[in-house]
C-alpha cells in the first residue's frame, strides 16, 4: 500500500473513533469503558495528519465534509462509496506508486 | 442481542487458547496476528494502530480479568470477533490492576451502521458478569466447549 494511503486510512480510523466517542461515548461508558485519553487522542490525530501530503490532506477534508468518509474500500471492482466500476488498470493491490481516486466520485480507494 | 448471534461473528480459526504475552503491546500484537492468521484480512499494521489508539483513549480491560479490545477500521469488511485466553495473565491496564486472562476482540468496518459491534460488546459484557461462567471459559478444553459454555450461560 502507498505510504500516504496507509496514513490516510489510519487517519480515517482515528476520526471514526473520535466521532464515535463524541456521539456514543455515554453508551460505551455505560458498558464500563472510560475515555480519559480523549485529548491525547486528538493530539495524536493532529500529529498523524501533519504527516500527510498537504494536497491529499486537503482532498481528504473536502471529501469527508461532503461524504462523511473520504477513503472507501474497493470490493468486487466497485467503489463502495458510489458503486462505480473501477477500471481494471486500477485494480491492483500491488499498485504502490500513487494514491488512487475513484474517477466517478473522487473518493480515495483502498483495497482491503 | 442473543449471545449465539454474537458468536456467529467468530470461528474456531479465531480462537487462541493459549496466548503468550509479556505486556500489553505484545498481547495486542498477538491478537492481531491471530486475526490475520484466522481470516483473509490483511493490513495488520492498520488494525494494530487502531487498537493502540483505542487503548490510549482508555483501557478496554473493563471486566474481572477480561478485556474487550475493539474498534472500527477500513481493514475489515464485516464484524469479526477473535477470542483469546492468556492463562498466565497479562497486565492490560485494568482498573482493578488484576492481570487479564480472557480477551474478546471485536473489529468492525466503518459502515457497520446497525452498530452490530456495540450490541455484541454489550451482550458479551452482560454474559461475562457470571463468575462461574468465567471459570468455565478459562477451563474449556476447546472452542466448541468454550462456545457451549457461553450459550448455556
Amino acid at each position: 500500500m502507498h505510504p500516504q494511503l496507509q496514513l490516510l486510512v489510519a487517519l480515517q480510523d482515528m476520526d471514526e473513533m473520535l466521532r464515535e466517542t463524541e456521539e456514543q461515548g455515554e453508551e460505551f461508558e455505560g458498558l464500563g469503558f472510560k475515555h480519559g485519553g480523549l485529548e491525547e487522542l486528538k493530539k495524536a490525530r493532529e500529529e498523524l495528519a501533519s504527516k500527510i501530503d498537504p494536497s491529499l490532506a486537503s482532498w481528504y477534508r473536502r471529501l469527508t465534509g461532503k461524504f462523511g468518509h473520504a477513503v472507501v474500500p474497493v470490493v468486487g471492482n466497485l467503489c463502495t462509496g458510489c458503486f462505480a466500476n473501477i477500471p481494471s488498470s486500477f485494480v491492483s493491490k500491488t499498485n504502490v506508486n500513487k494514491v488512487q481516486k475513484c474517477e466517478s466520485c473522487g473518493r480515495l480507494l483502498y483495497w482491503p | 442481542m442473543d449471545i449465539a448471534e454474537v458468536l456467529k461473528h467468530t470461528s474456531p480459526d479465531l480462537f487462541i487458547p493459549d496466548l503468550e504475552a509479556s505486556d500489553k503491546t505484545a498481547a495486542l500484537a498477538g491478537l492481531v496476528e491471530g486475526l490475520i492468521t484466522g481470516t483473509n484480512i490483511q493490513n495488520p499494521d492498520t488494525i494494530l494502530q487502531m487498537l493502540q489508539s483505542r487503548e490510549n483513549l482508555g483501557s478496554t480491560a473493563v471486566g474481572p480479568g477480561i478485556a474487550f479490545p475493539h474498534g472500527r477500521t477500513l481493514a475489515v469488511q464485516r464484524l469479526t470477533i477473535l477470542i483469546a485466553r492468556c492463562p498466565a495473565g497479562v497486565d492490560f491496564d485494568s482498573e482493578d490492576g488484576d492481570p487479564t486472562k480472557l480477551f474478546f476482540m471485536l473489529i468492525a468496518p466503518p459502515q457497520d451502521t446497525g452498530h452490530q459491534y456495540i450490541k455484541s460488546l454489550a451482550a458479551l459484557i452482560d454474559c461475562i458478569q457470571d463468575a462461574d461462567l468465567r471459570e468455565k471459559l478459562l477451563a474449556a478444553g476447546d472452542y466448541e466447549s468454550f462456545c457451549a459454555a457461553m450459550t448455556e450461560g
